[in-house]
C-alpha cells in the first residue's frame, strides 16, 4: 500500500526446535495445573451429584425406613356371643354390625383387672389401634364359629405407643408434652415383660388404603390407584406413539402438515405438566362430563403427558437403525409397510420400549396435573375398576404431608419409599434393557 | 423360522384393537352409577369427617364415602353446582354457608338444604415450645397484622402497618419480629381468624365500633385486610405444613385449628390470648375468645338417591363418634354441648331444610 | 350376548376372515403355484378381508355401546313416571343413578320404591334385547363385510396397495394426536383467558407491578385489594429459575464433561445412571424435602450469621429444583459433547493441546448451540415446575430480587386460585388461566429458540 516508505518488514525466522522446546517447557507447568484443576472441578461436580442423591435417599429412607416394621400386642379374646350376636341368628348383616370394640375393651379389662373409671378405661384402649376392632370383625365374619370361644389375636397397637417403641418420641419427657401418660407406659411395660408386644413386619401399610389411624393407613389403595392410571396411560400412548413416530420417521413426506406435526410434538414435551391438568379440568371433566378422581380420567391426562416422550424416544430408536436395513428390504421388492414392520420395528423395538418405560416411570411420579382432577381426595377402598374414585401414589404423599397426626410423617416417607423404588426398578429395567439390547452400527 | 417377524405385527394390531375398545369405554364408563357418597369441603373438617366415614365403610354395608379436601369456599362451590350423581352428596364448612351462597346453590336447582352442627373447633394461635411463651391480646394481634392501623398518635387517622417486632407494639412483648404463618382467604380457618381476632381487636378503638354499624363494607376492609409485606405468610390450605415449619421456625406463630394443635402437642404450645390458654375445656366453656362452629351440609334431593347418606349421619351423630367419649372427640373435635347435641341428632333423622 | 364377549366374538371372525381372504386368493388363481400372478401376497388379500371383516363392525359397536346406556334410560324413564317430562334434568339424572344402582345391584332392591324397581326390570328386559340386537347387527355387518371383499378378490385386485393406505392412514392419524392436543390446551385456556383480559386490562396484568389476587371471593367477604399486576410472579419465577440455573448449568455441565470426557467406560457406566435417578425422583418428594428440611436448615443456617432468612426463601425452593435439574442438563450436554467428532479432539491433541485445552477451545465451542439449546430447554423446565414450589415457595408475591425473601411463582398461583375454588366466573380463578397462557407461550417461546439453535449445530456436523 504505501510504497513511499521503504520500512524493512522483519522477516519471519522459524523459531529453532529449541526455542520452541523452551517456550512449550515455560508454559507446561501451568498448562498441567490448569489440566488437573479442570479435571478436579469435573470430578467435583460429579461428586457432588452423587452426594445429592445420596443425601435425598438417606434423608428419606432414614426417616421412613421403620416403617416396614410395626408393633403389635397379643389379647385374649373372648368371643362373646351376649355381645356380637344375642339373638343367635348368626346372620351376616347381624354379625357385621356387632360391637367389636366392646369385645377389645373387655380383654383389656381382664387382663388389668385393677384399671377403674372412664378415664382410665379410655387411656387403657387408646393403647391398641382402633383397627383392632376391624380385625375381630374380620375374624368373625370369616369363621362365625368362633363365637363363644377365646382366642389370643394379635392386633396393632396405637400409632402413640408404636412411636414410642420405635424411639422416635422419648419417654423421658415431661408427662404433659407426650401423647402417652404415666398410666399408659406402666401398662405398656407390664405388657412388654410378658411378652405381649412385638414387632411385626408392617403387612397393613402395603395392604390398607387411606386411613385416619396412621396406624392403619396404608399404600395399597393409592398403588392400584397408580397401576390402573399406568395401564390405562400404557395402553393407550404406547401404540400411539410408536405409530406416530413410525409415520414421521417412515412415511411422512416433508410437507407443511408433517412439519407442523413435528414442531408440535416437540414443544408439547416442554409444556408444564400443570397446563396438562387445566387441560384435563376444562376438556375431560367440564366438556365430556368424565367422573372426577377417576383413575380412567387420570390415565387420559398421563397418556396426552407421555405421549410426546414416547414419540421422541420412538423416533430416535428409528433413527438408530441404519438406512442399509430398510434399502436392503426395499430391494427385495418389500413395501414401506413390510419393511418397517419386518425389519425395522423389530430392531427399533427395545429403544422403544425403553422410552415407553421412561415415560411410564414419569407418569408414575406426575402429581401437579392430576391436583387439578380431583385426585386428591381420601379414599379407603382400595379400587378395582376404571371409574372407582382413586388416588396415585404421589398424590398420597401429598395428601399425608397435610395431616395434623404426627405420625404420618413416618407414612409419607414410607409411601415415597415404595414410590421410589418403583421408579427405581422401572428405570434399572430401562437401563439394562438400552444396555443389553441396543445395538450399535 | 418364517413365523417370526409376523409375531410384532400381531401383537401390533392386538394392541390396536385393544386401544379402539378401550377409547370407546370412557363414555359407556362416564354414565355408570355412582354408589358411594362423595363429600367435599373444608380441610378443617377433613379429619373428622374422614373418620366417621372410615368408620362406616368398615360397618361394610355401604362403600366407604370419597373426601376430598378443596376448602370451604371451594367446596361449597362445588356443592352448589347443582343435583346429579356428578354433584357432591355433602360439604364440610368450617363456618356458616351464607345468603350468597345459598343464592347460587338455589340458581343451580340445589334448593333444599340440610344444615348439620356436628361441634365446634378453636380458631388459635401456637408456637413452637423451644420458644419463649408468649401472651397476647386480640388487639395485639390486630395491631401486628392488619395492613393498616390507626395512627398511635392519632387514632381517628389510618396509616400503614409501621410494626416490625411485637416489641414495636407493646414493650412488655419480645423483640421478636412478625412472623405469623397463616391460611389464605378461601380457607375458612382465615375467614374465622379474621372474624374472631383482626374485628375484636379492631373494635377496642371506638370509632371503628361505630363504623361497624354506620359502613359495615368500609368497617371490614379496614379490619379484616391483612397485611402483605412478609409480617403475615400465607401458607396455603396446607395447615400441617403451617405446624411442620411452626418447629423448626422457633419464635414465629401459627394460625390453625385447635385439633392440629392437639395433634401436635409435644411440639406446640397454645399462645395464650387474653389470657387464656387453648385447651379442650377453655373452648369447649368459651372462656378461649376464639371458637368457631363447624357444619356438614347435606343435598337433600340426593337422600335416599345415593346410597347410605341418611345411615352415614347416623354415624355422624352417633354416640361414639361425637359423644363426650367418641372417637371424634379423641381427634379434637369439640362436640356440641349437651343442650345443643339432641337437637343436631333430631336434625340428622328429620333432615329440617335450612335457610341462611 | 354381553358386549365384552360379542368383542372377542368379533377377533375370532376377523382371524376367520383373515384366513378365508388368504385362502380365496389362492384359489383364485388356481393353487399355490399359480401364486406369482396375484398382485400382491396372498397374506394381504387375508388383511385386507379382515379390515372389511373388522373396521365397520367395530365402528357401529363403539356407537352402540356409548349411547345403548342413555337411549334405554331414557326409555324406561319415559315409560316410568307420566311426570318424568316435568322433571328437571337434575333430578332426571338422579333418577337415572338410582335407576343404574338399583340395576347394577349396587342397592338392595328391597329399599327403593316400587316404581323404580319396576323400571329396573324393565331395563333389565330392554337391555337382553338391545344386547341381542347389537349381537345380530355387528355379526351380520361383520360376515357382510367379509363376504363383499371376498368376493371382491381377484388376482389383479391391488390388496397391498389398499391394505398399506388404511395403515398409513391410521398412522397418521395417531401422530394427529398431537396437534389435537395442543388444541385442546389452547382451547382449554384461551376462551378463559379473553373473559380474563375483558374483565382485567392486558397492560395491567402484564406490567402491573402489584399482584394481590385474593380479593373477595363472595359478596361480604373481604379479602385484599385484588390486583392482577403479574410481574411479581414473573420476577419470582425468574429467581427461583435462576437459582435453579446457577446450581444445575454448572455442575451438569462440568459432571457431563467429567463422564464424557475423563471418566473411564466402567465408571461412567455406574456413575451416569445414578446421576440420572436424580430425573426419575418425583418432584412431589424434591417437594417434600425442599419444605420440610432445606428451608428450615437455610432459615437457621442464615440466623447463625445474621441474615435475615425467609422460612420460605427462593433459595430453598431454587436450590432444590437446580438439584432437579443436573441430570437434565448433564444427560443433553453430554448428548452434545459425544456427538462431537473425534476427529476434531485428534486435531487438537496432534497440535499438543491438553485435553483441557482441547475441551475448552475445541469441544465446547463446537457443541455449544447445543448446549445453549439443552440450557434453555432447562429453563423452560424450571419455569413450569410446580410442585417444588407449591410446596416450598411462599403465596406473597413480593417483587424482589433478595433470594432470602419469599416470592411466588406462575405455577403456585395457578394451582392457589384452581384448586377447591371451580367457579369459572369470578376474575380470580379466570387469572389462573391468563398466567396458563402466559406460561404456555413463554415455554413454547424458548423452546422453539432452543430448537432452532440446535438444529443449526446438526447442520454443520452431520
Amino acid at each position: 500500500m504505501n510504497s513511499t516508505t521503504e520500512t524493512v518488514t522483519p522477516k519471519y525466522v522459524p523459531p529453532t526446535a529449541a526455542q520452541t522446546q523452551a517456550k512449550v517447557s515455560a508454559g507446561l507447568a501451568r498448562r498441567y495445573r490448569a489440566e488437573a484443576r479442570f479435571r478436579a472441578y469435573g470430578l467435583g461436580a460429579t461428586l457432588l451429584g452423587i452426594l445429592f442423591v445420596v443425601f435425598l435417599f438417606g434423608s428419606v429412607f432414614w426417616r421412613g425406613f421403620s416403617i416396614f416394621g410395626q408393633h403389635q400386642v397379643r389379647l385374649d379374646v373372648f368371643y362373646d356371643a351376649e355381645v356380637i350376636d344375642p339373638a343367635g341368628t348368626r346372620e351376616r348383616d347381624t354379625l357385621l354390625a356387632a360391637d367389636y370394640q366392646a369385645l377389645v375393651r373387655a380383654s383389656l379389662k381382664a387382663r388389668f383387672p385393677e384399671v377403674e373409671g372412664r378415664r382410665e378405661v379410655r387411656e387403657l384402649v387408646g393403647l391398641v389401634s382402633s383397627g383392632a376392632a376391624g380385625q375381630l370383625q374380620a375374624r368373625v365374619v370369616a369363621n362365625p364359629a368362633l363365637i363363644g370361644q377365646r382366642e389370643a389375636v394379635w392386633v396393632l397397637t396405637s400409632s402413640d405407643v408404636d412411636w414410642l417403641l420405635k424411639g422416635k418420641v422419648s419417654r423421658n419427657a415431661p408427662e404433659s408434652e407426650r401423647r402417652l401418660s404415666d398410666d399408659q407406659l406402666r401398662w405398656l411395660d407390664t405388657l412388654i415383660r410378658a411378652d405381649q408386644v412385638e414387632r411385626r413386619f408392617n403387612k397393613t401399610f402395603f395392604e390398607n388404603g387411606d386411613s385416619r389411624d396412621p396406624e392403619l393407613a396404608g399404600v395399597g389403595g393409592a398403588l392400584a390407584g397408580s397401576l390402573l392410571t399406568l395401564f390405562v396411560t400404557l395402553l393407550l400412548s404406547f401404540p400411539v406413539g410408536v405409530a406416530a413416530a413410525v409415520y414421521l420417521e417412515e412415511f411422512a413426506r416433508q410437507s407443511r402438515t408433517t412439519d407442523l406435526i413435528e414442531v408440535n410434538i416437540n414443544n408439547l414435551a416442554a409444556v408444564p405438566s400443570i397446563v396438562f391438568g387445566l387441560l384435563g379440568l376444562s376438556m375431560f371433566i367440564g366438556l365430556f362430563g368424565m367422573p372426577r378422581s377417576a383413575p380412567l380420567v387420570g390415565g387420559f391426562v398421563l397418556t396426552l403427558l407421555t405421549l410426546p416422550t414416547i414419540i421422541i424416544a420412538s423416533r430416535a430408536a428409528l433413527k438408530a437403525v441404519p438406512p442399509s436395513i430398510r434399502e436392503a428390504a426395499l430391494g427385495m421388492g418389500a413395501s414401506r409397510l413390510q419393511m418397517v414392520a419386518h425389519h425395522v420395528l423389530p430392531l427399533a423395538m427395545p429403544g422403544m420400549l425403553t422410552g415407553a418405560i421412561i415415560g411410564m416411570a414419569r407418569a408414575l411420579g406426575e402429581t401437579a396435573p392430576l391436583l387439578m382432577i380431583g385426585m386428591v381426595a381420601f379414599i379407603v377402598d382400595i379400587p378395582n375398576g376404571f371409574s372407582d374414585p382413586s388416588t396415585v401414589l404421589p398424590v398420597q404423599v401429598f395428601l399425608w404431608s397435610d395431616s395434623p397426626e404426627r405420625a404420618f410423617v413416618e407414612r409419607t416417607s414410607g409411601a415415597i419409599i415404595v414410590l421410589l423404588l418403583f421408579l427405581i426398578v422401572m428405570n434399572a429395567t430401562a437401563v439394562v434393557l438400552r444396555n443389553r439390547f441396543e445395538k450399535r452400527w | 423360522m418364517s413365523k417370526l417377524p409376523r409375531f410384532p405385527r400381531f401383537a401390533l394390531s392386538a394392541a390396536t384393537l385393544a386401544a379402539i375398545a378401550l377409547s370407546a369405554s370412557p363414555i359407556a364408563h362416564a354414565q355408570s352409577a355412582r354408589d358411594y357418597i362423595s363429600i367435599v369441603g373444608s380441610s378443617t373438617v377433613y379429619p373428622f369427617t374422614t373418620a366417621v366415614a372410615e368408620q362406616f365403610g368398615r360397618q361394610g354395608k355401604f362403600k366407604t364415602p370419597k373426601v376430598e379436601s378443596t376448602g370451604t369456599g371451594g367446596g361449597i362451590k362445588l356443592f352448589c353446582n347443582g343435583v346429579g350423581p356428578q354433584h357432591p352428596d355433602v360439604a364440610n364448612a368450617s363456618r356458616r354457608m351464607n345468603a350468597g351462597e345459598f343464592d347460587s346453590c338455589k340458581k343451580a336447582g340445589v334448593t333444599d338444604i340440610v344444615e348439620i352442627k356436628v361441634g365446634y373447633d378453636g380458631v388459635v394461635l401456637a408456637e413452637s415450645k423451644k420458644a419463649k411463651p408468649l401472651a397476647v391480646t386480640r388487639k395485639q394481634v390486630y395491631l401486628a397484622l392488619a395492613k393498616q392501623i390507626p395512627d398511635p398518635s392519632n387514632p381517628t387517622v389510618l396509616i400503614n402497618n409501621p410494626y416490625k417486632t411485637w416489641k414495636d407494639i407493646d414493650n412488655s412483648l419480645p423483640a421478636l419480629k412478625i412472623e405469623v404463618l397463616g391460611p389464605p382467604p378461601t380457607s375458612g380457618t382465615r375467614d374465622s381468624f379474621a372474624e374472631l381476632y383482626m374485628e375484636a381487636g379492631c373494635r377496642t378503638y371506638p370509632w371503628l365500633n361505630t363504623l361497624r354499624s354506620q359502613d359495615e363494607k368500609r368497617f371490614k376492609r379496614i379490619c379484616h385486610t391483612v397485611r402483605e409485606d412478609g409480617g403475615y405468610v400465607e401458607a396455603g390450605e396446607n395447615d400441617n405444613l403451617i405446624v411442620q415449619k411452626l418447629q423448626t421456625n422457633v419464635g414465629s406463630l401459627g394460625i390453625f385449628g385447635y385439633s392440629y394443635l392437639e395433634e401436635n402437642s409435644g411440639a406446640l404450645r397454645g399462645t395464650m390470648v387474653d389470657g387464656v390458654e387453648p385447651t379442650f375445656e377453655t373452648i369447649s366453656s368459651a372462656k378461649y375468645p376464639a371458637s368457631r362452629p363447624l357444619f356438614i351440609y347435606v343435598k337433600k334431593a340426593h337422600v335416599g338417591v345415593i346410597p347410605g347418606i341418611k345411615e352415614f349421619l347416623g354415624e355422624y351423630v352417633s354416640e361414639k363418634a361425637l359423644g363426650g367419649e367418641g372417637y371424634l372427640a379423641n381427634r379434637g373435635l369439640i362436640p356440641p354441648t349437651k343442650s345443643e347435641i339432641g337437637d343436631v341428632r333430631k336434625a340428622a333423622v328429620a333432615l329440617p331444610s335450612f335457610t341462611p | 350376548m354381553n358386549p365384552s364377549m360379542l368383542l372377542v366374538l368379533l377377533f375370532v371372525l376377523v382371524l376367520v376372515a383373515f384366513r378365508l381372504g388368504k385362502d380365496r386368493s389362492i384359489a383364485v388363481v388356481g393353487g399355490l403355484r399359480g401364486v406369482r400372478d396375484l398382485h400382491s401376497l396372498p397374506g394381504h388379500y387375508g388383511l385386507l378381508t379382515a379390515l372389511w371383516c373388522g373396521l365397520p363392525a367395530l365402528a357401529i359397536f363403539a356407537i352402540w355401546v356409548s349411547f345403548q346406556d342413555t337411549v334405554l334410560v331414557r326409555l324406561v324413564l319415559s315409560h316410568m313416571a307420566q311426570s318424568a317430562d316435568q322433571l328437571s334434568s337434575s333430578q332426571l339424572s338422579l333418577l337415572m343413578n338410582d335407576l343404574r344402582n338399583v340395576v347394577a345391584g349396587n342397592v338392595a332392591a328391597e329399599t327403593v320404591a316400587e316404581s323404580t324397581r319396576k323400571a329396573a326390570e324393565e331395563y333389565r328386559a330392554l337391555r337382553d334385547i338391545a344386547h341381542m340386537a347389537l349381537t345380530v347387527i355387528v355379526v351380520a355387518v361383520a360376515l357382510g363385510g367379509l363376504l363383499l371383499a371376498r368376493a371382491r378378490i381377484r388376482a389383479d385386485l391391488r390388496a397391498r396397495n389398499a391394505f398399506e393406505r388404511v395403515v398409513e392412514v391410521a398412522l397418521f392419524c395417531c401422530s394427529g394426536i398431537a396437534v389435537l392436543t395442543t388444541v385442546g390446551i389452547v382451547l382449554s385456556i384461551i376462551f378463559e383467558a379473553v373473559r380474563f383480559f375483558n374483565l382485567i386490562p392486558i397492560g395491567e396484568f402484564l406490567f402491573g407491578l402489584h399482584w394481590s389476587p385474593q380479593m373477595a371471593i363472595r359478596a361480604d367477604q373481604v379479602g385484599s385489594s385484588g390486583a392482577f399486576g403479574a410481574v411479581p410472579l414473573f420476577t419470582g419465577t425468574l429467581l427461583i429459575s435462576l437459582i435453579a440455573m446457577l446450581i444445575a448449568a454448572p455442575v451438569g455441565l462440568l459432571s457431563a464433561i467429567y463422564l464424557a470426557e475423563y471418566a473411564d467406560r466402567r465408571a461412567r457406566s455406574v456413575i451416569k445412571p445414578l446421576l440420572e435417578v436424580l430425573a426419575g425422583v418425583p418432584t412431589v418428594v424434591y417437594g417434600f424435602f425442599a419444605a420440610l428440611t432445606v428451608g428450615p436448615a437455610l432459615r437457621t443456617f442464615g440466623e447463625s450469621v445474621g441474615l435475615d432468612v425467609a422460612s420460605e426463601s427462593a433459595l430453598a425452593a431454587g436450590l432444590i429444583m437446580g438439584v432437579m435439574i443436573i441430570p437434565f442438563v448433564s444427560s443433553l450436554a453430554d448428548d452434545m459433547i459425544t456427538a462431537v467428532p473425534q476427529s476434531l479432539r485428534d486435531g487438537a491433541y496432534a497440535l499438543g493441546a491438553t485435553r483441557s485445552e482441547t475441551i475448552k477451545q475445541v469441544v465446547l465451542r463446537a457443541a455449544l448451540p447445543g448446549i445453549v439449546g439443552g440450557l434453555l430447554l432447562a429453563v423452560s423446565r424450571a419455569i413450569g415446575e410446580t410442585m417444588i414450589v407449591v410446596m416450598a415457595a411462599g403465596l406473597a408475591a413480593n417483587l424482589t430480587a433478595n433470594p432470602f425473601e419469599a416470592v411466588t411463582t406462575v405455577t403456585v398461583q395457578i394451582v392457589t386460585l384452581l384448586v377447591g375454588d371451580q367457579e369459572f366466573d369470578s376474575p380470580k380463578t379466570l387469572a389462573a388461566f391468563a398466567l396458563g397462557l402466559m406460561l404456555f407461550l413463554v415455554t413454547l417461546l424458548l423452546n422453539a429458540i432452543a430448537l432452532y439453535v440446535v438444529r443449526r449445530f446438526r447442520e454443520q456436523y452431520d
